[in-house]
Order: C-alpha cells, then sequence, then structure tokens
C-alpha cells in the first residue's frame, strides 16, 4: 500500500473515530466545541524527513544547531565538582563592587568569564556624573564611563583567568563599539593580542528600538557603527563574536511568537547585508553572528516547535538568499534554546517561579539544545537574585542534565506528528510576516516608521486582555487566587553577596572615581582625539573603532564619546507609537 | 519512491552524516564512545499508524486511555474557585483525628472523599490493643479496629459529602474485603444502598509479596479472597472498583522498568483468571479493574514509552488473551500516568524535590494523562506533608494545567521516532519477561518460589551500585555535595494540621477506642459469626463477603476476622530470598 | 447640562528604562475603559513629566519603572507637582518594585503601587475610587 492509500485509509478511520468515541466524550466532559487535540500522518501528509528535518548540526538545522548535546558529561566514577557553574549576568554598582562580587562568586565555584550587566547610563551613553541620570548609576548594573572602569572590574581576572582564556559578555548594543574598544585597550596594556580575545558584545541595536529600549543615534547611522563592528572585529577580532541577537526581547516587548521570529529574521537579513554591502564574504562573517536567545514561554510545545523553525528558517536563508557555502554561517549560534522567558514569571508565590522555570528547561531538551532552567525564582522580586533562588535553578538544570537522562538523544520529537506539523505552522506563519516587512522596506524602515513598535505593542495589549478574561491563565495572578492558598518562600541562607549598602553608596562613589580620571589623564589629547572622531563620523565609509581604541587608551569617557556622535548622527526621536 | 527506498537513501546519508559530522563532533568533546544519539524513520522501519497507535481512547490504546483529556477546563472567564482540590493519601493516628483533619481540609478546599492511609497494624490484620505491634499504632496512616472507627472517620463525610456522593479509596490490600464489608455496612446504617457506594480498594494483594510487604495469608488463599470481592463487587456493588492495581510499588522496590511491566501484566493476568474461573464474563468485570500507578522514575522518555507500552500490552492481553469485546475491559483505567516517583526524592537539598515532581508531571501530560507533581517536595522528611509543600506540588500541577497548553493535545510525541522506537523495545522486553513468568507456571507460582522476589532484589543492588559507582547521578547525593551547595528549605508558615501531641497521645487513645467497644457490643453473637465464618472459610467455593458484612455490623474487630482465617489458611511464611 | 469629563491620565516612563510593554499596555486598557490616556514614551526626567501632567491638566499619573530607580524619581514627582500645586493629582506607581520600598514610596506621596499581574481593570477601579473630583 504506497503512501496515499495510506493516508486516506488514516482519514477514513480518523472520522468513524471522531464521530463514534471522540465526541461522545467531549459532549460528556462539556468541551465538544474545543475537544482535545490528537495528531497523526494526516498532518503532515507531505513531510520528507531529509528534507524537512534532516540530521543534526546539517542543514537544514531542523533537529539541532549542532550534532551532539552540549550537556557537559559525568564521566563514569568522576567527581564532577570540575563542573563549573553557569556564569551569570551581573554587574552592580561599582566597578570595585563588581569586582569584589566576582572574586567572591569564584569562591563558591561560579567562574568563568564576566558576563556583564551595565547600568542604563552606560547603555544610554551617558557618564556617572551627568545630572540627567540620577538615581541611575550602577542600577540594574555596573557603570562604566572609562577605560579605569574595566581595569577594575578584570581585577577579578587575571592568572588562569586572564584575558585570554575567558570569554566576556557584554549587555551594551547601542554603545558596544566604544566598550569593546575599552576591552582591546585593556588587553593591550596586559600585553595579550586582541586576537586571543574572546567575547561577546551583544551589539544588537535593532531590537532596542523594537523594545528593550537603550538607542541612542537613530536606525541608519546606527546600523553603520553596525557595520563598524562586522568589518573591524572580521579583520582583526577573529575570537569575538560580532553580534548576539535574537527575538528573546521582542517577545519579552509583548511580540507573538510569529512576530518575534518574522522580525529577528529581518533584523539579521539587515544586519547581514551590511556585511555585503561592505564587500565581506558572507562565509567570513556570518560564522560569527551568535544569538541570545529566542523566544520564552509557557506554552512548551510551541516554544519547542518554534526553536525548530527558527533554525530552519535562518538555515534557508542564510543558504538560499546570501549564498552561504559553509554549514556554520546557516547555523544558529546559542547555547540555549527553548526556556519560558522572564515575563513568564510571577511576583505573586513566586516560589512557583521554579516549577515554571523546570517546564521551561525540559522545553530546552526538548527543542535540541541544553536545558536550563532560567530565571532564578525570585526575578520578579526586583531585589537582585539571592544564592537561594539560583542554588534552586542551578539544581534544577543539573537535575535535568543528569538524572532524566533526556540530553542522551538530540531532538528527540523528531517526527512527531503534533511537533512537525507545528513546526511547520510557526514557520509559514514567520515567512509570510518577514514578506510584509520586506514590503515596507526591511528592517531599518519598519523600524523608523513604527511598524514594528506598534505590532509589538498591539499584540501585548491583546495579551493583557485575554487574561484580564480569563482566556488565558496564569496561576495565583488570575485563578486560585482564593485566601486559603499559600505564599510559600524560602528561608534566607546568606546575605546576598551584594549589600544594600554598597547599592546606596555607588553613586557618589563612581562619581569620584570619575572625577579623578578627568583629573589625572591627558586632557589635551582627549579633546585631539574627539575632534578626529567628529571629522571621522562624518564620513559614511571611515571605519571608527580604531579611533575608539586611542580615545579608550586616553581614558576619554563613554559619553565624550557618544556627545561627539551624537551631534553628527542625532539621536532617536523617541516616539510613543501609541 | 517507495517506503523501502526511502529508506535506504536515509541509512546511506545516515551514515554519511556520522563519519562526516557526528564522530568528528563526539571526538571533540570525548564522547565517541557513547555520542548523543539521535533516532530517524530507520528506527521503526516496520512502523503502522494504525496498528501500532491507533486513536486515543481506542484500541490498542497507544495513544490515550480516553479520547479527551481528563483535565478538568477551566471555562473561559468563569471563576475556578469551584474546581477542588486533589483528595490527597492521608491518615493520622485515631479515627477522630483523621476525621478532624478531613474536617479541617476540607475548609482550606481540599475536598472530596478520603483516599484513606491505614496504619501497619491494620494492613497486616492487627488490632490496637495488640501487644506485638505496640509503636506502630496510628503511624503511617490511622488505626481502624471495627466499624465503630469508619463511624467516627465518617463523621468528616456527610450532607453533600454522603457516602453516596463520595469516593472512598482505601490503601488495603490483604485484609480489603474485611474493610470494604466494615464501609458496605456503615453504608447500611445511613440507609444508603449498596449500588450507590463508589470507591477502590487498593485489593492487589501480590504486588505485597513481591515488594510491598502486607501481605497475611499465603498467596492462594489471598488470591481465593481477591476471587470473593471480584464475584461480590460484580454482582453487588457496581459502582465500586475492584481493586486499584499497578506496578508502581513494584519499581519503588526496585524492579526494572521491564521487570514491572512484566510482573503487573503476570499480577492481571493472574487476577483476570479468578474471574474467569468464578465463571464471569469477561466483560463484566474487567472494567471495574482500575490502577493506581505504574512505574516512577526520572527518566523522563523511557517513563512516556512505559506508559503507551503498558496501555498496548495490557489492551492486547485483554483483547487477544481473554477475548474482550469492550473497549472499557482493554483500558488502563487510572487517573494519572508518569510522574517521577518517590525513591527519586532526596532528604538532602529536599526542595530540588519539588524540580523533580515538575518533571514527573510533564511526563504525565506526554504520556497521555493528566499532569501530577508528586509527591510534596517534604515526602523523604518523613514529617508527614507540610502545607507549604502541598501547595507547592499543587500549584506546580496547575501550572501545567493552565499556562502551559500542553493539555490540549493528546499524545502529542505520537510518530516521534525516538517515542515510538522506545514504546516498542520495552514492550518487547516485557513480554519477554513475562513469558518467563508464565514459563515458570504464572504469577502465584513465581511468587511462591521467589522469583519475582529475587529478581527485583537484584535489579535494587545493581541501580544501589550504579549509584554508588556515579554511574547513576543523584543531584545533592552522589555529586555537586561540595560545601559551597546551599540546602534551600522553606519558611514554615501553618502549623501542619496534625499535631505532634495528637501522634503521641494516638495509640493509648485507640486501645480506649478498641475496649469500649469491646464492652459494650454483643459478644455472644460475635463469637457465634467468627464460628460460622471459620466453617464457611474452609469450603472454597464459598464467598466470604456476606459473612464480613454480618460480622462488621457487630462490631467484630478486624483481628479477630483474620485469626480465623489464618487458622485457616495459614500465614505467609516470610522468606528473604536473597 | 455640562456633560462629565473623561478621567485624564498620563502615563510616564522616568528615566533611562526602556521597558514600555507594561506602560502601553496600561495606556490601552485604561482607554478601552472610556478614560483619556496620554502615553509620555520614554527617558522622561521628572521634570519633562511634571510638565506634561501640568499641560494636559491631567487628573492621574501613573510612573512605570522596573530598573530600580523609583525611590528616586517617583518622591521627585510627587514634590514637583506640590510644588507647582497640583498635589491633588493622583500619583500611582507600577514595575518591579520590591515590597519593602512601597510602604517608602506611600509615605512620600505615592499613592498606591501596582506589581506584575496587576489586572487592568483593578487599576481602573481604584483610580476611579480615589481620582480627585472632576468639576
Amino acid at each position: 500500500m504506497d503512501n496515499k492509500d495510506k493516508l486516506s485509509e488514516i482519514k477514513e478511520k480518523r472520522k468513524e473515530w471522531e464521530e463514534k468515541v471522540l465526541m461522545p466524550s467531549a459532549k460528556r466532559f462539556g468541551i465538544e466545541k474545543s475537544p482535545t487535540e490528537f495528531y497523526t500522518p494526516l498532518d503532515i501528509a507531505d513531510f520528507d524527513f531529509e528534507r524537512d528535518v534532516g540530521f543534526p548540526g546539517q542543514y537544514p538545522f531542523t533537529p539541532s544547531a549542532y550534532p551532539i548535546s552540549l550537556v557537559p558529561r559525568i564521566e563514569k566514577g568522576a567527581k564532577p565538582g570540575g563542573l563549573k557553574r553557569a556564569g551569570t549576568y551581573s554587574g552592580y554598582g561599582t566597578p570595585e563592587d563588581t569586582r569584589d562580587y566576582y572574586k567572591q562568586m569564584a569562591k563558591i565555584m561560579y567562574t568563568g568569564g564576566p558576563n556583564l550587566a551595565l547600568d542604563l547610563p552606560t547603555q544610554c551613553g551617558y557618564d556617572s556624573d551627568n545630572e540627567t541620570v540620577e538615581g541611575e548609576v550602577g542600577k540594574v548594573g555596573v557603570a562604566i564611563d572609562t577605560l579605569r572602569d574595566f581595569e577594575v572590574i578584570y581585577e577579578a581576572f587575571t592568572g588562569e583567568q586572564d584575558l585570554d582564556r575567558i570569554a566576556t559578555n557584554i549587555t551594551i548594543s547601542a554603545a558596544a563599539n566604544i566598550l569593546v574598544a575599552m576591552y582591546i585597550a585593556l588587553a593591550e596594556k596586559r600585553g595579550i593580542n586582541m586576537a586571543k580575545l574572546r567575547c561577546t558584545p551583544q551589539n544588537d541595536i535593532l531590537k532596542e528600538f523594537v523594545s528593550r529600549g537603550t538607542y541612542i543615534f537613530p536606525p541608519r547611522p546606527s546600523m553603520r557603527m553596525f557595520r563598524d563592528s562586522v568589518v573591524f572585529f572580521t579583520e582583526n577580532l577573529p575570537g569575538v563574536n560580532i553580534t548576539s541577537i535574537g527575538g528573546y526581547h521582542i517577545r519579552e516587548g509583548g511580540a507573538t511568537r510569529e512576530q518575534e521570529l518574522a522580525f529577528s529574521m529581518a533584523i539579521g537579513i539587515a544586519y547581514l547585508q551590511e556585511g555585503v554591502n561592505a564587500g565581506v564574504d558572507i562565509d567570513a562573517f556570518a560564522p560569527k553572528f551568535t544569538f541570545n536567545g529566542f523566544g520564552g514561554s509557557m506554552q512548551l510545545f510551541k516554544e519547542v516547535a518554534f526553536q525548530r523553525a527558527a533554525r530552519r528558517m535562518w538555515a534557508k536563508i542564510l543558504k538560499e538568499r546570501f549564498g552561504a557555502k559553509k554549514q556554520d554561517s546557516m547555523r544558529i549560534r546559542c547555547p540555549l534554546s527553548a526556556h519560558i522567558g522572564c515575563s513568564s514569571t510571577t511576583k505573586q508565590r513566586a516560589l512557583n517561579n521554579l516549577s515554571r522555570s523546570v517546564v521551561g528547561a525540559i522545553a530546552g531538551v526538548l527543542s535540541g539544545g541544553s536545558p536550563m532552567a532560567f530565571p532564578p525564582y525570585d526575578e520578579p522580586l526586583g531585589l537582585g537574585w539571592s544564592l537561594e533562588a539560583r542554588q534552586l535553578a542551578e539544581d534544577a538544570t543539573r537535575i535535568v542534565m543528569y538524572e532524566t537522562g533526556m540530553c542522551d538523544v538530540i531532538d528527540p520529537l523528531a517526527g512527531s506528528y503534533y511537533v512537525e506539523s507545528l513546526t511547520n505552522e510557526i514557520e509559514d506563519a514567520a515567512w509570510k510576516g518577514l514578506e510584509k516587512i520586506e514590503g515596507i522596506g526591511g528592517a531599518v524602515t519598519a523600524i523608523e516608521n513604527g511598524y514594528m513598535q506598534r505590532e509589538c505593542a498591539r499584540s501585548a495589549a491583546e495579551r493583557q486582555a485575554r487574561i484580564e478574561r480569563r482566556e488565558e491563565l496564569i496561576v495565583g495572578v488570575n485563578c486560585f487566587t482564593e485566601e486559603y492558598e499559600l505564599d510559600v518562600t524560602t528561608s534566607k541562607i546568606i546575605e546576598h553577596p551584594y549589600s544594600e549598602e554598597k547599592r546606596y553608596d555607588a553613586e557618589k562613589k563612581q562619581k569620584a572615581n570619575l572625577a579623578e580620571v578627568k583629573r589625572t589623564r591627558n586632557n589635551r589629547e582627549v579633546t585631539r582625539l574627539l575632534k578626529e572622531l567628529e571629522s571621522a563620523a562624518k564620513k559614511e565609509d571611515e571605519n571608527l573603532m580604531p579611533l575608539f581604541i586611542n580615545l579608550a587608551r586616553e581614558y576619554a569617557t563613554l559619553q565624550e564619546q557618544c556627545d561627539v556622535l551624537r551631534g553628527v548622527f542625532g539621536e532617536w526621536q523617541l516616539d510613543t507609537f501609541v | 519512491m517507495d517506503n523501502k527506498d526511502k529508506l535506504a537513501e536515509i541509512k546511506e546519508k545516515k551514515e554519511e552524516w556520522e563519519e562526516k559530522a557526528l564522530l568528528p563532533a563526539a571526538k571533540r568533546f570525548g564522547i565517541e564512545k557513547r555520542p548523543t544519539e539521535f533516532h530517524t524513520p530507520l528506527d521503526i522501519p516496520d512502523f503502522d499508524f494504525l496498528r501500532d497507535v491507533g486513536f486515543p481512547g481506542q484500541y490498542p490504546l497507544t495513544a490515550a486511555s480516553y479520547p479527551v483529556n481528563l483535565v478538568p477546563r477551566l471555562e473561559k472567564g468563569a471563576k475556578p474557585g469551584g474546581l477542588r482540590r486533589a483528595g490527597t493519601y492521608s491518615g493520622y493516628g485515631t479515627p477522630e483525628d483523621t476525621r478532624d483533619y478531613y474536617r479541617l481540609m476540607a475548609k482550606l478546599m481540599y475536598t472530596g472523599g478520603p483516599n484513606l492511609a491505614l496504619d501497619l497494624p491494620t494492613q497486616c490484620g492487627y488490632d490496637s490493643d495488640n501487644e506485638i505491634v505496640e509503636g506502630e499504632i496510628g503511624k503511617v496512616g490511622v488505626a481502624v479496629d471495627t466499624l465503630r472507627d469508619f463511624e467516627v472517620i465518617f463523621e468528616a463525610f456527610t450532607g453533600n459529602l454522603d457516602l453516596d456522593k463520595i469516593a472512598t479509596n482505601m490503601t488495603i490490600n490483604a485484609p480489603a474485603n474485611i474493610l470494604v464489608a466494615m464501609y458496605v455496612a456503615l453504608a447500611e446504617k445511613r440507609g444508603i444502598s449498596l449500588a450507590k457506594l463508589k470507591g477502590t480498594p487498593q485489593n492487589d494483594i501480590l504486588k505485597e509479596f513481591i515488594s510491598r510487604g502486607t501481605y497475611i495469608f499465603p498467596p492462594r488463599p489471598s488470591m481465593r479472597m481477591f476471587r470473593d470481592s471480584l464475584v461480590f463487587f460484580t454482582e453487588s456493588l457496581p459502582a465500586m472498583n475492584i481493586n486499584g492495581f499497578g506496578g508502581a510499588h513494584i519499581r519503588e522496590g526496585g524492579a526494572t522498568r521491564e521487570q514491572e511491566l512484566a510482573f503487573t501484566m503476570a499480577n492481571g493476568i493472574a487476577y483476570l483468571q479468578e474471574g474467569i474461573n468464578a465463571g464471569l464474563n469477561i466483560d463484566a468485570f474487567a472494567p471495574r479493574f482500575s490502577f493506581v500507578g505504574f512505574g516512577g522514575s526520572m527518566e523522563f522518555f523511557k517513563e512516556i514509552a512505559f506508559h503507551r507500552a503498558s496501555r498496548r500490552m495490557w489492551a492486547k492481553i485483554l483483547k487477544e488473551r481473554f477475548g474482550a469485546k469492550k473497549s472499557e475491559s482493554m483500558r488502563i483505567r487510572s487517573q494519572y500516568t508518569a510522574y517521577s516517583g518517590i525513591s527519586t526524592t532526596t532528604k538532602q537539598r529536599a526542595l530540588n524535590n519539588l524540580t523533580r515532581s515538575v518533571i514527573g508531571a510533564v511526563a504525565g501530560v506526554l504520556s497521555g494523562g493528566p499532569p501530577l507533581a508528586f509527591p510534596p517536595y517534604d515526602e523523604p522528611l518523613g514529617l508527614g506533608w507540610s502545607l507549604e509543600a502541598r501547595q507547592l506540588a499543587e500549584d506546580a500541577t496547575r501550572i501545567l494545567m493552565y499556562e502551559t497548553g500542553m493539555c490540549d493535545v493528546l499524545d502529542p510525541l505520537a510518530g516521534s521516532y525516538y517515542v515510538e522506537s522506545l514504546t516498542n523495545e520495552i514492550e518487547e522486553a516485557a513480554w519477554k519477561e513475562l513469558e518467563k513468568v508464565e514459563g515458570i507456571g504464572g504469577s502465584v507460582a513465581a511468587i511462591e518460589n521467589g522469583y519475582m522476589q529475587r529478581s527485583i532484589a537484584k535489579s535494587a543492588a545493581e541501580r544501589q551500585s550504579r549509584i554508588e559507582k556515579r554511574e547513576d547521578i543523584i543531584v545533592g547525593v552522589n555529586c555537586f555535595t561540595e560545601e559551597y551547595e546551599l540546602d534551600v528549605t522553606t519558611s514554615k508558615m501553618v502549623e501542619h494540621p496534625y499535631s505532634e501531641e495528637k501522634r503521641y497521645d494516638a495509640e493509648k487513645k485507640q486501645k480506649a477506642n478498641l475496649a469500649e467497644v469491646k464492652r459494650t457490643r454483643n459478644n455472644r453473637e460475635v463469637t457465634r459469626l467468627l464460628g460460622e465464618l471459620e466453617r464457611a472459610a474452609k469450603k472454597d467455593d464459598e464467598n466470604l463477603m456476606p459473612l464480613f458484612v454480618n460480622l462488621a455490623r457487630e462490631y467484630a474487630t478486624l483481628q479477630e476476622q483474620c485469626d480465623v482465617l489464618r487458622g485457616v489458611f495459614g500465614e505467609w511464611q516470610m522468606d528473604s530470598f536473597v | 447640562m455640562e456633560k462629565e469629563r473623561k478621567i485624564k491620565v498620563l502615563i510616564a516612563k522616568p528615566g533611562l528604562d526602556g521597558h514600555d510593554r507594561g506602560a502601553k499596555v496600561l495606556s490601552f486598557g485604561l482607554r478601552d475603559q472610556g478614560m483619556e490616556v496620554i502615553y509620555t514614551g520614554r527617558r522622561q526626567s521628572a521634570e519633562q513629566i511634571v510638565n506634561s501632567a501640568l499641560q494636559e491638566d491631567v487628573d492621574v499619573v501613573g510612573l512605570s519603572i522596573l530598573s530600580g530607580a523609583h525611590l528616586t524619581f517617583f518622591p521627585k514627582v510627587v514634590n514637583l507637582l506640590r510644588e507647582n500645586d497640583a498635589g491633588d493629582m493622583l500619583v500611582i506607581g507600577g514595575g518591579i518594585i520590591p515590597d519593602e520600598h512601597i510602604p517608602i514610596l506611600k509615605e512620600k506621596g505615592v499613592t498606591e503601587i501596582f506589581g506584575p499581574g496587576t489586572l487592568i481593570k483593578d487599576i481602573g477601579d481604584f483610580i476611579r475610587k480615589n481620582v480627585r473630583k472632576i468639576a
């Protein structure tokens, strides 16, 4: 019997089952309008294993970006103490505070390179002594004004942890090139060749316009800055990733799954095009694109299918549109796959966020990646992650990794009628969304005219309305909220490594640090170089990276450099789009 | 291209991929001896959807026992407060203590019928005034000596919760018939017809010999008791389940997945055969078999495949071997499917058990049933579940039910190459083991000669040795145990509903209760009925159920009845079989 | 007869924090409840917010911050409003605000803090109940 006959037989049997078995039962339970779904070969009638799934780490990358699971094996009988704890997003107050924090964390085996969180003034190109940012210095991350601040932070990273041995992540987009230049200047001072540096600046400015909000310049000059990094990194920083893109922030900003995928693909295309326009070979730079994460919701299967669809879509774009030849160019390089995202956590009965994060970690494995129970449960409480919450999250990740056997198999759902058809569905919808954006003129135009921002805001409002109508349920928020439910919390065991006192003093201290730098540096040279920056910025072809390095060496501040660029590029006009 | 050619092509491509992509990557990460697995259509070359999976609620029942998911729907916009909390396994100290406990819990909306935990003297057929069980009265469950004790417990169940409106579960095996008779007598006193009683006695004596240990009589007379309930229930208690059997206890006792499945199926066959031998039609009683649970481990996919395999195997046994005609006879009727189990919990860093239970609950949904985050995390701490732990477990279950969208689709992994092949593998191994048991002469013979007990003791020892060699990893037990790891606990918010004081006084109080019963009942009538019981027990054809009901009415004690039967049936000689 | 004026709300994002999902969602939601909503957009100083509030003569000022700078910004807005004889405008706040900070903010004149998970319906009810009498 060939496939077609087989399918028509299944179809017939399915109809019979629906009539005689499903519907009577659904009626009995009062769910005849939306009975439980069940997927069969009929839902993927044109399925072709090699074309649609293929093998892990090979085009079209549906099962996984890599041929093996990246979960570190605990060798039989080996003591797993050597396994490092995951480096986590952190940065607190002054550079001194952050240095001390990393030193303390290393003692409890949270080792490896830092994943630096920066305060908002730094992300938006302001110095700590600027009056308009009072109250924000050292909040949400560490303050960086000059090279001096990197020098201090990295006192925690020497010897075995020197800059040629660790990888640094920096969550910085608008001012990414200026911070990378400071990192290079620091390496120079330590006598480390920049070719040996490993680092990932986020450097994903377009999503800042769509959702996260730490932009400085308008989209087009921002893209010129991006081009400078593509070209400079490709030539001089082979161990540094150019960007860490992804739709995670767009989703957190309210986008639907399909919008997120379409928007981040459109944004990725815009970045790739910058490299191509600059005359760089696609296979020379595309492998240095990384991804910091896609998606994030409680919808387990949809997130799993979403990751599979994202990998397939990116691979097609690289191969078919940009003519990439190397597999490395087509791969979504990302340490993680599915997860729940921060916006799925609730402040109400916050310890339930541990349960939620476990669902995300499972989804991660099921989507062809490594598990990560994230975020720590106290994320929405606004006090920084406690070590207790981090312990629980980390143990949860380890349990999924080592107790469940889940990570022995890659893409374990390959072939599932439900997951394969959901993957197709999400990919199809995203292609449609992408076409729309390309009709508008691509990502930059769709940001300039506010299309992406409006779409996100609209989707966020729709979701909120569904929550208020209880069409979407959140346990402890819009259901199961009776007074007899208990808000269970954990006992405090140890102090948070960053104290309240330090938090209080950080702004004053960092202002003093900056004043001292300004007093002792060669101010004439700084002024001269800033002039040079101004004239170079005016020439569209000029690559500003070498100048940023010179400025870093002379302890020019972040804002001094950004102010020059503001003068040339202009500032992005805040548009509310509501 | 037909299926065969297609497979040959996939095979070729797979070999190429293994050579060029998989092995180089595996070597780089030092896992070439056991690289991550990836499954393809080659793993299920003879797969036939209709034969191997079929539709939910229909033979071979692989997909699910029911055509719809049994998770209660929260209607759009409806207030979900009406949803009852799950009734949980509980019983404390004296009947008075247990009555008060259920009343208190009802105030917290833990309503519905009781799931009675009984103390060990009750489960083993001893009264509270027996000196040899001193110290065990009211521990691990409530003490039940006579009808009087049921009268007291069920004072918490009247009106809307009267016996014709609730379902009562009792974890009782060896003297199951005696306790059911007490329940029947209680209903009579309340003027409620037998036909309206709903409930489930565990009544699964064979697994007590294999692992759990609360047997009284030898296997063969125990099976005669089982036959009595089967016949009496079928004729007189149409709404009562005959048993709640399953393999969870066998697994917890150390059996492997395959042993558990084989032994449970063998036990099921033995039980079914009792009904057939008594001349009943299979479709008249098989639908009243229910299952308390199968499996329980952290091995996520194996547990999922195991449930699919067990449903298919049971269906085949009923249809092919017993000639059942009705779908209801072939179905594994169980409230729950996969879960993480009790023996996987750890006392070390106990809050991690919440994570473990969430993994189990996700597996539950993926294996075709509702989720159950179980047990509460403080299970291994030995103090009874705190309300805090229950809240977290319950919220976790609700999150999976209502936030993840998982329960919208039944058997979402149907078609997955990995899961389908794993399902086949587990089923085949279980058939082989079942054949072995049947070669010995079936369950009863395999218990009498100690085969099953030895098998699981061996498996348990092997598992322990894998843990000690760190081949099986348990987070916080044999790895990640460094001194800097934190043991996070929850803050105590409310008192446990069963106080320490009560626990202390229970034994004395229950002895007084029993003395009072013995003082006031018609002792002559009791003695007369016990004599009658002895005569009837000696005749193998006689059904003892009506006599147990008469004895219950007269407040004969459990041990008085069991002692008579011990005299006739003998006692099971404890054999260590190691 | 004069028609009853709509309640007028200014939703603002003080400081550099760009997480505007909540602010936008609230703007849509209150508008759907019949209020007139003005959304300032991101990166507003306290002075800018107060100027907009005075210029538009709003009844309610809603401030959203997720970056931890609320102890600086919220009281600043309240004080500036008071200095400009607009102390009767209802000031409410939202975002990621630790519970310990809520009494501090209330003492400094913020009427209520709404954390994540609050229903917009409830915020609307609160505004209607507590807003100054509309002439």
